[in-house]
C-alpha cells in the first residue's frame, strides 16, 4: 500500500511538470542525506549547507514568482514548484527535529521519500511532523469500513465549505474586490464574509486531506481548532493554521530567542516571526504580519470575562487585517481600509445588496450555511463523535444527503469561476 | 441480511432523490426557450412519415408539415433545432431511422458554413431532451465545446444546480409531464417584423466547406443511400444570415456529383410569393406562419410531384391523427 501511494504520489506531482518532481526530490535527497549524516564530523557544515540550499529554493521561487517583483527575471514561465512550501517547511522541522537529537533520521528512503512525497497535503498543507506522521504513515495498511466512512464524512464537510459557502462568498467577495469603486460599507461586508470564505476553503481543503488520509489509516493532525472562538489574538494563533503557526513557533521564534530573554526582546521576538510569516505569504502581507506581530506581543492571556464580546471583537480585527488578502497591493489596502472609517455609505449597501452577485435566495442559503458554519465549529467535538460512532446507516444517509446538498447549492461549474483553494498559492 | 437490506434502501432512496433533483433542475422548455423541446416531441409521434427534415431553425420555423399534409396529404415531420450542427443533423437522421424509414430526407443546408460547435446554449437546446442513444453520446462529444464537460449532459444537475434559486411553476407543474410546442416540428410564430436591411457581402478568409463537414454530408448522403432514402438538399428562403454563391456553387456541385436534387428556395422566393415585409418574424432569419404556410404549399408540391409520395388524406386512420393536429392548429393560428 505505501509503495502505491509513493508511486501514485511521484505521477500525480510530475503530472503537474516533470520541473516540480526534480524540486521535491532535490529536498527530499538532501535532508534525507543530511539527516542519516547528524553524527558525521561535518555536521554543522552539512546542516547548515542543507537548511541554505532547501530555503534559498524556496525564497528564489516565493521572490520570482511574485508579480514580476524585482523584475529580476522574465518570470513569465517559471511557476513555483507545487507544494514547495510545505515540503520545504516539513523537511527543514525534520531536519532540524533530528539535529536537536527529538527523532531518530529515517534511514529507509522509500520510507522517508513517502514522508515528503505523500501527495494529499502538498496542495494546501498541513505541514506534518514527522513525529506525528510517521505513527500511522508506515502502518501496514489494511482498509477498513469505519475509516472509509469517516475519511468520507470529513471529505463530504470538507466540499460542502469549499463549494457551498466559500464559493458562494466568492462572488459577492470578488464583485467588491474587483471595483475599487465599491468603498466603506462595501469593504466592511467584504472583509467579513471573506473570514468566513477563507476559513471555509481553508479548512475545507484541509478536512478532504484529512478524510482522505483517514480513509486509507493515516492520522493527520488536525490543522484549525474553532479559531474564530478565540478571545483575543493570541489564542487565534493557537487555532489558526496550526501546523503553520507552530512551524514558526518551534523553529524561528524559539531560535530567535522565545520568550526565554528580556521582555522586551521577546516581543520583538514575536513581531519578527509573524514579519517573516507574513513576508512568506508574498511581500504585500508585510504590514498584514506586523500588525498580528504588534497585537499578539502586547496582548495577555485571554480569559472568559466578556467573553463573547471578545470574540466578536477578535472577529473584527481578525477581518480587518485580511484586508492585505482581498486587495492586490499594500497601498490600496491601506485605502480601502481607509474607506471603511470615512465612508459611511451602509445605507446605500442596504440597497444595493442583491447587486452584488447574490440574489435573495442565495443569500437566504448563504446566511443558513454559515449558521451551520459556526454552530459546528462550536460543537465540531460532539458532532464528530456522534457521527463517527453512528450505524453505517446513518453514516450513509448524512453522505448521500450531504452529495445531493452539495450538487445542488454548490457553486462549481459552467458559468463559474470556481477559484483553487486560496492557500494554494501559497 | 436485515442491514444490507436497508443499507440497499438507503441507496435506492437516494438514487431517487438524486433522479427527482436532476429533473426539478432542468429547463422544462414550455414556456421559455421552448425550442429545446422540439427533439423531445418526436418520441410521442406515430412514425409514419414519408418526408423527414433534418438541418436548423431554418426548417422548424420555415417548414409546416401539416400545411403539406392539408394541401397534398403528404405525412412529414421537421426534426429541426436551434443552430443544427451538420453532424447533429446526421444523429438525429440515424436515431429517426431507427423508428421509421422516410422515402425523402430534406437537409437544409445552411450548417454547411459551420465546422465548429458555435454555442453551449444551443448544443443543450437541441441535445438534453433527446433519448439517450449511441448517436446522442457521438453528438455530445461532437459538438461540446472545450470548457463543457460530459457530465453537464448525463447530470443535469451538474449543469443546471443554479436554476435552484429561481425555480417557477412551471418547473413543478411540468416536472413529469409535457405539452407539444410544435406540430409536427413546425414552431408556429404569427408575429410581422420585416426585412428592413438586406445583409451585405462580407469577405470571408475562406468560403470552402471544410473536410469534417462534407465527411458528415457524405454519411448523411450514405445513410440514405444504405435505406433507400431520396436525400434532397434545400437552402430555406431566410434571409440572414448571408448565404454565399460560393457556397452555393459548392452544394450544386455536390449535388451534381452525387445526383442528388438541390433547391435553392432563397432563389425562389418571389415565385413562392414571400413578402418579406410581411412574412418573417424577426427582419428575414425566419419566416413567420404567412411565410411558412406560403413556402409548405410551394415546397409541398415540388415533394408530391417528384418524389412518388402517398396522399394520405384518403388513409382514415392518418386522416383521423392529422385531422385532429390540424384543428389545434388551425384553433392556434386563429382560423376558428
Amino acid at each position: 500500500m505505501n509503495i502505491i501511494i509513493l508511486i501514485f504520489s511521484i505521477i500525480l506531482i510530475a503530472s503537474f511538470g516533470l520541473s516540480n518532481l526534480i524540486y521535491i526530490l532535490i529536498s527530499a535527497l538532501t535532508t534525507y542525506l543530511a539527516a542519516i549524516n547528524h553524527k558525521n564530523k561535518h555536521k554543522k557544515l552539512i546542516f547548515i549547507g542543507t537548511i541554505i540550499l532547501n530555503v534559498s529554493i524556496l525564497v528564489f521561487f516565493k521572490v520570482v514568482t511574485f508579480n514580476n517583483f524585482f523584475n529580476l527575471v522574465n518570470n513569465k514561465n517559471i511557476l513555483i514548484p507545487l507544494g514547495i512550501s510545505y515540503y520545504t517547511f516539513q523537511v527543514l522541522a525534520y531536519l532540524i527535529d533530528v539535529y536537536r537529537g527529538k527523532i531518530k533520521p529515517e534511514k529507509n528512503l522509500l520510507n522517508y521519500l513517502l514522508f515528503v512525497f505523500y501527495f494529499p497535503y502538498l496542495i494546501i498543507g498541513p505541514i506534518n511532523r514527522y513525529n506525528d506522521l510517521s505513527k500511522t504513515l508506515y502502518k501496514k495498511k489494511k482498509l477498513k469500513k469505519d475509516n472509509l466512512f469517516n475519511g468520507l464524512i470529513r471529505i463530504s464537510w470538507g466540499l460542502f465549505k469549499k463549494y457551498v459557502i466559500a464559493s458562494r462568498i466568492a462572488l459577492i467577495v470578488t464583485t467588491i474586490t474587483s471595483n475599487l469603486n465599491y468603498q466603506g460599507a462595501y469593504v466592511l461586508l467584504a472583509l467579513l464574509l471573506y473570514s468566513f470564505q477563507l476559513y471555509a476553503d481553508f479548512s475545507g481543503g484541509i478536512d478532504i486531506v484529512i478524510g482522505f488520509s483517514k480513509m486509507i489509516g493515516i492520522e493527520l493532525a488536525e490543522n484549525f481548532d474553532s479559531p474564530y472562538l478565540s478571545r483575543n489574538l493570541k489564542e487565534f494563533w493557537r487555532r489558526w493554521h496550526i501546523s503553520l503557526s507552530s512551524w514558526f513557533r518551534d523553529y524561528l521564534y524559539i531560535p530567535l530567542g522565545g520568550n526565554h530573554c528580556s521582555k522586551i526582546r521577546a516581543k520583538i521576538n514575536i513581531i519578527i516571526t509573524f514579519i517573516i510569516s507574513g513576508l512568506w505569504h508574498g511581500i504585500n502581507y508585510f504590514f498584514w504580519g506586523l500588525f498580528h506581530g504588534i497585537i499578539v506581543a502586547f496582548q495577555g492571556k485571554p480569559n472568559d470575562k466578556y467573553k463573547t464580546l471578545k470574540i466578536i471583537l477578535n472577529f473584527v480585527i481578525v477581518s480587518l487585517l485580511w484586508i492585505f488578502f482581498i486587495y492586490p497591493d499594500t497601498l490600496t489596502s491601506f485605502k480601502m481600509l481607509g474607506s471603511i472609517f470615512t465612508n459611511l455609505n451602509y445605507l446605500n449597501l442596504f440597497n444595493n445588496i442583491l447587486k452584488l452577485g447574490l440574489d435573495l435566495v442565495n443569500i437566504i442559503v448563504l446566511i443558513i450555511t454559515l449558521i451551520i458554519l459556526i454552530i459546528v465549529d462550536i460543537k465540531h467535538e460532539k458532532i464528530k463523535t456522534y457521527l463517527y460512532n453512528k450505524s453505517d446507516e446513518v453514516k450513509l444517509i448524512f453522505l448521500g444527503s450531504m452529495i445531493l446538498l452539495i450538487l445542488l447549492f454548490g457553486v462549481y461549474g459552467l458559468g463559474f469561476n470556481v477559484q483553487d483553494f486560496i492557500y494554494s498559492k501559497f | 441480511m436485515k442491514k444490507y437490506f436497508k443499507i440497499l434502501i438507503i441507496i435506492i432512496v437516494f438514487i431517487l432523490c438524486f433522479i427527482f433533483l436532476n429533473k426539478l433542475v432542468s429547463p422544462k422548455y414550455q414556456t421559455n426557450l421552448i425550442e429545446g423541446h422540439m427533439i423531445k416531441e418526436y418520441y410521442k409521434e406515430e412514425k409514419n412519415h414519408e418526408v423527414i427534415f433534418i438541418g436548423d431553425c431554418e426548417v422548424y420555423a420555415n417548414f409546416s408539415p401539416l400545411i403539406m399534409y392539408k394541401n397534398y396529404g403528404i405525412t412529414s415531420y421537421v426534426r429541426g433545432t436551434s443552430q443544427q450542427l451538420i453532424w447533429q443533423s446526421y444523429g438525429i437522421l440515424k436515431e429517426t431511422l431507427k423508428y421509421e424509414i422516410p422515402k425523402v430526407v430534406v437537409l437544409n443546408v445552411n450548417a454547411l458554413r459551420y465546422n465548429e460547435p458555435v454555442s453551449e446554449a444551443y448544443n443543450h437546446l437541441t441535445l438534453d431532451k433527446m433519448k439517450w442513444s449511441q448517436e446522442k453520446i457521438e453528438m455530445i462529444n461532437n459538438s461540446m465545446l472545450e470548457e463543457e464537460s460530459i457530465f453537464d449532459y448525463i447530470f443535469p444537475i451538474v449543469r443546471y444546480h443554479s436554476r435552484f434559486s429561481s425555480l417557477t411553476s412551471e418547473d413543478f407543474k411540468n416536472l413529469f409531464t409535457d405539452n407539444n410546442v410544435t406540430y409536427n416540428g413546425y414552431l408556429m410564430n404569427k408575429n410581422i417584423k420585416p426585412v428592413t436591411n438586406l445583409p451585405t457581402k462580407k469577405i470571408l478568409g475562406s468560403y470552402t466547406f471544410k473536410d469534417n463537414v462534407i465527411s458528415y454530408l457524405d454519411k448523411i448522403r450514405q445513410l440514405c443511400e444504405n435505406n433507400h432514402i431520396k436525400l434532397v438538399l434545400i437552402k430555406a428562403p431566410s434571409v440572414y444570415p448571408y448565404w454565399y454563391s460560393e457556397y452555393n456553387d459548392q452544394v450544386i456541385e455536390y449535388a451534381n456529383t452525387y445526383n442528388l436534387d438541390y433547391y435553392n428556395l432563397l432563389e425562389k422566393a418571389q415565385e413562392i410569393g414571400i413578402d418579406y415585409n410581411h412574412d418573417t418574424y424577426d427582419g428575414g432569419l425566419h419566416l413567420n406562419l404567412y411565410g411558412a404556410e406560403k413556402l409548405s404549399t410551394y415546397f409541398g408540391d415540388i415533394l408530391k410531384n417528384n418524389y412518388n409520395l402517398t396522399d394520405y388524406r384518403l388513409d382514415n386512420h392518418i386522416s383521423n391523427i392529422y385531422n385532429q393536429k390540424l384543428s389545434v392548429y388551425n384553433k392556434n393560428k386563429g382560423d376558428e
